[in-house]
Formats: C-alpha cells, sequence, structure tokens
C-alpha cells in the first residue's frame, strides 16, 4: 500500500508539473487555444455535473446559464465599466437565481418529462436573447451579438483580457481548480450523498428523510453559478457572445455528453470527457472540417454512441482500472470495482 | 378577413402534417417510454429518401409512399435493434438516459452524414403539384399542402385503426400498458420495440413524402419538427393518436394565426411558454389518460 500511495504522488506532482509547463513548452498558440478550450469544456461540464451527474437530473438546458453569465458581465462591462471579474460573480447569482426560479417546478417532473422542461426553457431564453435588441435600456443586440472591445494596455488586466494565451490559460486552469475542489467537496459532504440518493432512487431517498427538493434545488443553485461564472471566461476568451454560439441547444448538450463519456456523478469525469472529445473535435475541425464538411462531427457521434453502447458509466471506469493495476500490480483483484460509483454499476450490467 | 380564414386554413394543414410527425414519437414514446431525440434527424431521412426516389424515379410524390414507407420501416426497426434494444436491455427498471445519449450520438451522425454526401444547400423540388393553387371561395389554396393534410389524416385514421383492430397493433398497446404482462401473454416485447420504432419512422416516411413538394430538403431540417412534435406530443398526451392530431391542430393555428397580429419569433416564444405550462400543470396532456 505504501508503494502505491508514493506511485499516485509521483504520477500526480508529474501531472501538475506538466500542466503547469505546458504554455512554456508548447509556443505554439493552436496548440494552447486547444488546451483552453479543453479546460473550458471540462469546468463547464463539471459545473453541469453537479446537478446532472450527482444529482442525476438530466438537464439539457445549460447552455442558458453559460449564455446568462456571459451577457451579464459583458453587460455591465459595456454599460457600467464594471469589471468582468466583478460582474461574473453578478452573473452567477443571476444564474443560480434562475435556476432555482425554474428547478422549483421543474423539479417536480420526472425522466423524460423533465428533460423536456428543460429543453424548451433553455430554447425559451434563447429566443429571448435572439430577438430582443433592448433589454432594461441596455444595447443586447438580438441575433447579431454583442463584441468586447480590446481594453487599453494599461487597463487591460482589469478588463478581464490577457495579450498571451498563456493568461487565459492559467485563468482557466484556476477556475478547473476550483470547480473540481467543489465537486471533491460536494461529493463528501451531506449533500453529496443526498444527492447520489436521489440519483438511485428519488422515492426511497425520500421515503428515508431526505428533502430530496432542497436536495437538487441546492445542486441546481450551485451548478448555475458556476456554469455562469465559465460563461464569462467564455465571453472574455472569445470577445464577442451571440445567442445561437453560447446559449443553443448545442452547446447544451455538448456539456452533458463530455460529462457522460467521462463519468457522470464522478468528479474527474467531465475533465477526462473533454479531455478526448474536445481535442477530437478541434482536430477533426481543423484538418477535414474544410474539405469534407461535417465528418468531425460524424467521428464525435459514432465516439458517442459507442461509448454508450459499451462503457455506459463512462470512460472513467476503465481507465480506474487500469490505474489500480498499474500503480498496484499485487492488489488483490478483489479490491477492484469496489468503490461508491461501482457498486451501482455492477448491478445494472447483471 | 379573407387574411384569417386563409391563415386558419393553413394552419389547420399545416397542423395535421405536425400530427401525423408527432404520431412517429408518440408512438415510440408510448410503448418504450423512451424519448427519442433523434426524431427530427430521421425525418430528415425520411424527407432525403422521398426526394432522391423522386430524383430518380420522377413519379408522383404520392404514389412514391408505397415505397419510402417500406424503406423507412426497415431503416427504424433495425435503429431499433442494433442501437436501442441493447441499451433497454441492459438497463432494465433503470431511467432510461443512456437512450436519449444514444439517440442524441445518431443525430450527429445522421445530419453530419447528410452534410458530407448531400451539401449545405436548400433543395426545393419541382414535382407536378409544386406551387399549385386551387380556389375555395375567396380562399387560395396550396394543393401540396392540402394534400399533404388530407393524406395525413387518413394515415392517422388508418394507424388508428391498426392498433385497436388487429392483433399486432393490440399486441403493441398492450405492451406498452404493461409489459410484463404482456411478456406473461407471450408477447415479445423487444419485437414489439422494433415493430413499434419501425411503424414510428414509417409514419416519417409518408411525411417526408408530403413535406418535400413545398418544403425544403436540408441536412438540419430537422430541429425545428423535432421541437414541434415534443410539444405537440406533451400537449396532446403521450401515446394518443387524437391528441397527437388535436395537439397539431393546435401548434399549426398558433403558429399560421398568430403571425398575422405578431411576429413569426414571438409565436416561436408562444409555442415554447405554452409546452413549459402544460408540461407543469398536465404533463399528460389534453387527450392523454392519467397514469400511475
Amino acid at each position: 500500500m505504501k508503494k502505491r500511495a508514493s506511485m499516485i504522488v509521483v504520477l500526480s506532482a508529474l501531472g501538475i508539473l506538466a500542466v503547469l509547463a505546458f504554455p512554456l513548452v508548447f509556443d505554439d498558440p493552436y496548440l494552447i487555444q486547444v488546451a483552453i478550450m479543453v479546460m473550458l469544456f471540462g469546468y463547464l461540464s463539471s459545473a453541469w455535473n453537479i446537478i446532472g451527474g450527482m444529482g442525476g437530473q438530466l438537464a439539457l438546458g445549460h447552455a442558458a446559464f453559460v449564455g446568462l453569465g456571459a451577457y451579464t458581465s459583458t453587460l455591465l462591462y459595456l454599460n457600467f465599466h464594471v469589471s468582468p471579474w466583478i460582474g461574473m460573480f453578478a452573473g452567477g447569482l443571476v444564474a443560480a437565481a434562475l435556476s432555482v426560479i425554474v428547478g422549483y417546478p421543474t423539479f417536480k417532473l420526472r425522466g423524460p418529462y423533465f428533460v423536456m422542461a428543460t429543453v424548451a426553457v433553455g430554447e425559451a431564453i434563447r429566443i429571448i436573447f435572439q430577438n430582443t435588441q433592448k433589454m432594461f435600456g441596455m444595447e443586447i443586440r438580438g441575433a447579431r451579438g454583442l463584441l468586447i472591445p480590446l481594453a487599453a494596455a494599461r487597463d487591460r488586466l482589469w478588463a478581464f483580457q490577457f495579450t498571451e494565451k498563456s493568461g487565459y490559460y492559467y485563468t482557466i486552469l484556476g477556475f478547473l481548480v476550483v470547480i473540481l475542489l467543489v465537486a471533491r467537496w460536494i461529493e463528501r459532504s451531506k449533500l453529496g450523498y443526498q444527492l447520489a440518493a436521489v440519483r438511485d432512487d428519488e422515492d426511497g431517498a425520500e421515503a428515508l428523510g431526505v428533502d430530496t427538493t432542497r436536495a437538487k434545488l441546492t445542486a441546481a443553485a450551485l451548478s448555475g453559478f458556476f456554469a455562469a461564472l465559465g460563461g464569462t471566461f467564455y465571453a472574455q476568451f472569445l470577445s464577442f457572445i451571440d445567442p445561437m454560439g453560447i446559449m443553443g441547444a448545442q452547446l447544451s448538450n455538448e456539456l452533458a455528453l463530455i460529462a457522460i463519456i467521462g463519468g457522470e456523478g464522478t468528479v474527474w469525469g467531465p475533465v477526462l470527457g473533454a479531455l478526448i472529445l474536445v481535442p477530437v473535435s478541434e482536430i477533426t475541425r481543423t484538418y477535414l472540417g474544410s474539405t469534407f464538411l461535417g465528418v468531425h462531427l460524424v467521428a464525435y457521434g459514432a465516439i458517442l454512441m459507442l461509448v454508450i453502447m459499451y462503457m455506459p458509466q463512462g470512460m472513467i471506469r476503465p481507465l480506474r482500472t487500469l490505474l489500480r493495476k498499474f500503480t498496484a500490480p499485487a492488489a488483490s483483484p478483489a479490491r477492484i470495482g469496489v468503490g461508491t460509483e461501482d457498486g451501482p454499476a455492477r448491478r445494472s450490467q447483471a | 378577413m379573407a387574411g384569417f380564414e386563409q391563415s386558419t386554413l393553413n394552419g389547420l394543414m399545416m397542423g395535421s402534417l405536425y400530427g401525423l410527425i408527432a404520431l412517429g414519437l408518440s408512438l415510440v414514446f408510448g410503448v418504450m417510454k423512451i424519448i427519442n431525440f433523434a426524431h427530427g434527424a430521421l425525418l430528415m431521412v425520411g424527407m432525403f429518401t422521398a426526394y432522391w426516389l423522386w430524383v430518380f424515379t420522377n413519379l408522383n410524390p404520392y404514389l412514391l409512399i408505397l415505397l419510402s414507407v417500406p424503406i423507412l420501416f426497415f431503416f427504424g426497426y433495425y435503429v431499433q435493434h442494433f442501437l436501442v434494444n441493447p441499451l433497454l436491455r441492459k438497463e432494465r427498471g433503470k431511467k432510461a438516459h443512456s437512450v436519449i445519449l444514444m439517440t442524441s450520438g445518431l443525430v450527429l451522425v445522421l445530419e453530419n452524414l447528410a452534410l458530407f454526401a448531400f451539401g449545405p444547400n436548400y433543395r426545393m423540388a419541382r414535382t407536378v403539384v409544386s406551387g399549385t393553387t386551387f380556389k375555395l371561395g375567396e380562399i387560395m389554396v396550396s394543393q401540396p399542402r392540402f394534400y399533404a393534410a388530407l393524406i395525413s389524416i387518413v394515415a392517422i385514421i388508418g394507424l388508428h385503426l391498426f392498433l385497436t383492430r388487429t392483433d399486432m397493433g393490440k399486441a403493441i398497446r398492450a405492451t406498452g400498458q404493461d409489459r410484463e404482462a404482456a411478456r406473461l401473454m407471450g408477447i415479445d416485447d423487444f419485437k414489439i420495440y422494433k415493430i413499434a420504432f419501425g411503424i414510428g419512422m414509417a409514419c416519417l416516411g409518408v411525411a417526408g413524402n408530403l413535406l418535400f413538394p413545398f418544403y425544403y430538403v436540408q441536412p438540419a431540417v430537422g430541429p425545428f419538427f423535432e421541437i414541434r412534435s415534443f410539444v405537440i406530443v406533451v400537449l396532446g398526451g403521450i401515446g394518443s393518436l387524437g391528441g397527437s392530431l388535436v395537439g397539431g391542430l393546435i401548434i399549426g393555428l398558433i403558429e399560421s394565426v398568430g403571425a398575422q397580429f405578431v411576429s413569426a419569433v414571438w409565436t416561436e416564444l408562444i409555442i415554447m411558454i405554452l409546452f413549459i405550462a402544460m408540461l407543469l400543470v398536465k404533463p399528460s396532456g389534453l387527450l392523454g389518460r392519467q397514469r400511475e
């Protein structure tokens, strides 16, 4: 066991070093761009995972929260010169409030009805933004979207802008670390156990005295809050936002798919999903997108279908088994597959 | 005043077709309790099938229904066989999340294969009925829309008779009502699922033939009809054929009559809000039976 623990420490240290040194070693802006997108989607998908994975509520409208965060901080910046570093918390609070307001009635719905309600709410919010020119007296320019102008050099940091791509890299890395810590904290907190109970058997949890509505609402508020913060980052990184891109159904689906392919309900699942899917989509888009229209999304869809068919618990499970074998070759096989996520998975496949 | 009558009739005609499209979703939903997120993409497959059959044979689009229905039936039958049934077998009694995701993956594959094969162009077919009209009193009626409505209603009634009068239809309904009991009666439930999905697809095959004479054919045509179908199915009541037709007519009327008063985008919002309200207030739908 001692040997295994030290192996893990060494591996983690190497991993952290690699992540920190990445922009210094690779000077290629394209590679850094892909790395930023991986972490951004890992982050957003982790935010979704709080309610979608840990709570098992398949919400397919999370792009609305991302978009609300992006629009709130951008509008505050453009109209009142509020730094997006502050504006993003305003956006987070707006999104958290909305997710509670929407969640309160929709959490009464089960299964397909809940899924459809989240799709409908997300779409309704997008339609409103897409067809409104002015909101509370502020220009939002409907479908044309908003451009975030480049700030003067001395104001840049304050305006959440970086001259170098590596600035965005370390920022989103910080975001990602925070959400992983939050996810880990939730997983081991009372809320985490309540959510797991809701996910596995909602009626049973209720019968045992779990306040399921409260647990789901808390998770939804956290999930919306963090998704909105990611929206602000997304807006600053692209320096352009439009309802179709940042609030569209496609983004909503992508966030859920990444978490599920990685392993929904686990802390590292969304990151793993983003690590696999984002480069696939970026690279195939770059190299195949211009010559073979649509091929990159065919590949994306096919991978998705294969994972769902053969690894319904996500890719983190086989990876974990592999890691255990690698770090502890002498461990008895009985240990493998015993864990909080692995238990129910075993049963359902039997 | 003629404008109002005109838009009412247009709404009813388009609404009947919406009803037929939603019917496929409703049947699959009602029998298997799963949402098929690929419904729109499968309609796109139906439209392209109809379109290419027409390009190659140059026959009357309505005659081609006889060809596209079996093609689409078997397409659906095997989608169920290879993609959905294995998942349902694995997660007996569990929430059917994975089916939703499987069908989302299928959407990506189908839409982008179509994009790859046929390109992003909007194709308009010039069939014998395209663009023709006839006069009904003061109102100009578009012939392809009129035939589409007529054939949709015939198809819905036909399916209703099939489900209520034949043994196979009764077996499908029995499986939808209580799968365990149906299995005890000797019904092969997974086979029924394949047939139900096939029939759902066949409806889309008919709809594809009805649509392409007056609607553009394009790889991304699906999502619009899919959202419409979800709304209609919930509005009318899941698994209810009459409900699909009623829901379709309501949505058709809202979009065409509503467009007389507000811009088209706001009718979209009205439809969405109606959908959300219906989900919250009466998820069993207007004509659906209260279950559970």
